[in-house]
């Protein structure tokens, strides 16, 4: 499988097959709670995607370099002070508690940068930038990184790392997206009591979650196209 | 044993170059990043009183604040914050205001449900919005319906349904506008209360007496007694029912006469109860005038088509 076909799996399942709303259950918190209105819905899909590239760019790059077994940086250090050139450390315990601190400050350094030269952008963003900080969908997608870069036979490279990532938020925004959608009309909808809210909303995901199953297999055959297309 | 002890430093010290690097990063964007924020913008924001309750008619104090500082609109919209906090605004922005009168909510209608004529039975979704739609729900087309869409919006837990009609709690009340919003009759208008205790006119009904008394037994029947009397009320045009001119309107006028007259008693004094009164009559309130706005009234013309 050439590196093509590989990114556009690795786009196309994040997006669609294992959709991280959908498939996984994580990120349910702004699903939830930011899918009243369509516009806001995208608007928040939008925030989570670009968090989403700019932690999976830094943790690819942390855990490519000091967390992952066999990591270049503390295997240096390891072997300069024991002398043995063959020797490797592993720091991967660090891994959740790097992630959180890289992902809240580079989005705290991204509202600043963003307030101070696209205030449009910002006004937009804004609301929703220190709120997707420490959200389960972004720190998942560090995580599968991480899980990709265990095996130093088979370490996933940047492009592969970004391809989750973009592919995770655009997966997340199409379910916010139609999630939305589906609320905006069931506020006309006589439900019953009991489920009003919160009840409703979360039928609703489950049966949007069911019908996501659907593309189980998508992967199989979109591989199958391409590598015909490519030949 | 040392390459536990290694891991363990190495992990350390990782963390905290990583501490240090990234705060002052943060740090220097902070100061590089920097953006003038309004020291009026912030003043207005800590005068304002954060309820966010949308009676300004903006979404909340946060944009009331940036409009205000944008020199867009008033300062006298904020209901809650009342006279203290334009006063504050006003220094703020240094500019001076006039005397802001606190307006309140005042429901247009006295009649409890026993009062009122020409019921019928109702099954339907239990909000006034929902029984407003359906003519004949009770003989008035004008006056409350008592479902409550006005205590549902109340934040404030101001009003409360007796016997069918809505009673407002001027203690409890700070004037939001959140319940004249939602009233699909429009029987809840904002007043200015010129005094803690006003006289409004408690009804809202604009058919002729006759057409009155068939459906309600305190509805106004236009007799105009009030109106020879007194130069307050006036009857606008066309109109059945008489309304308080509330700019002549003054705090220290004596309407026992007007009020002994007026064969329905049709007109209250609400607000905050007199000590004479305080049993009698606390729990009542009155509406001022209304305009008549058929689009939003029901009226057999407008609905049964």
């Amino acid at each position: 499988m050439d590196i093509f076909t590989n990114l556009i799996l690795i786009f196309v399942s994040a997006a669609l097959i294992n959709n991280f709303v959908l498939h996984y259950f994580v990120g349910i918190c702004p699903f939830l709670g930011v899918s009243r209105k369509v516009d806001t819905a995208f608007g928040m899909g939008l925030a989570v995607t670009f968090v989403i590239s700019i932690a999976a760019f830094l943790s690819w790059t942390f855990t490519y370099f000091i967390l992952r077994p066999e990591a270049p940086l503390p295997s240096w250090v390891w072997q300069t002070v024991s002398g043995e050139p063959t020797a490797t450390v592993d720091l991967s315990v660090l891994s959740y508690i790097m992630y959180i601190f890289v992902i809240a400050s580079s989005v705290q350094f991204v509202e600043m940068y963003v307030r101070k030269f696209f205030p449009p952008l910002y006004k937009s963003f804004g609301v929703f930038l220190p709120l997707i900080t420490t959200n389960c969908a972004i720190l998942f997608a560090c995580l599968e990184i991480m899980k990709n870069l265990q095996d130093p036979t088979n370490l996933w490279g940047l492009g592969q790392a970004m391809a989750l990532a973009v592919g995770g938020g655009v997966g997340f925004t199409i379910a916010i997206s139609i999630m939305a959608g589906i609320r905006e009309d069931l506020d006309l909808c006589d439900v019953p009591k009991p489920l009003r809210g919160a009840g409703i909303a979360l039928i609703v995901a489950g049966i949007m979650a069911m019908a996501f199953m659907g593309f189980t297999g998508v992967d199989k055959g979109l591989e199958g196209a391409l590598s015909a297309l490519l030949k | 044993m040392l390459m536990t002890l290694t891991t363990l430093i190495l992990a350390a010290v990782i963390l905290a170059l990583l501490a240090v690097a990234m705060g002052w990063i943060l740090g220097w964007a902070n100061r590089t990043f920097h953006v003038e924020v309004d020291p009026k913008l912030q003043a207005i924001n800590e005068a304002l009183p954060g309820a966010n309750c949308g009676g300004c008619g903006f979404v909340g104090c946060g944009e009331y604040a940036e409009a205000i500082v944008a020199g867009k609109t008033e300062l006298t919209l904020c209901a809650p914050g009342g006279a203290g906090c334009v006063e504050l605004l006003a220094k703020i922005m240094g500019i001076e205001v006039g005397d802001s009168l606190p307006y309140r909510p005042v429901v247009h209608c006295v009649a409890r449900y026993n009062d009122r004529k020409g019921h019928n039975e109702y099954r339907g979704e239990a909000t006034c919005q929902a029984a407003n739609m359906i003519a004949d729900v009770q003989g008035c087309a004008y006056g409350c319906l008592g479902l409550g869409d006005c205590k549902a919006a109340c934040k404030y837990d101001a009003i409360k349904i007796e016997d069918g009609l809505s009673i407002i709690d001027y203690t409890k009340c700070v004037g939001c506008k959140a319940c004249a919003k939602v009233c699909p009759r429009n029987i809840i208008t904002m007043t200015p209360f010129k005094s803690e205790r006003i006289l409004v006119i408690a009804c809202s009904n604009q058919d002729f007496g006759k057409d009155v008394k068939e459906v309600c037994n305190v509805g106004c029947i236009g007799c105009k007694a009030c109106s020879r009397l007194s130069d307050v009320f006036q009857f606008k045009g066309e109109a059945k029912l008489p309304s308080i001119d509330y700019d002549s309107y003054r705090p220290g006028m004596d309407f026992q006469e007007v009020m002994d007259k007026c064969p329905m008693k049709g007109m209250l004094y609400v607000g905050k109860p007199t000590d004479r009164d305080i049993d009698a009559t606390k729990d009542e309130e009155a509406p001022q005038v209304v305009t008549v706005d058929f689009k939003t009234t029901v009226d057999d013309a407008e609905w049964r088509g």
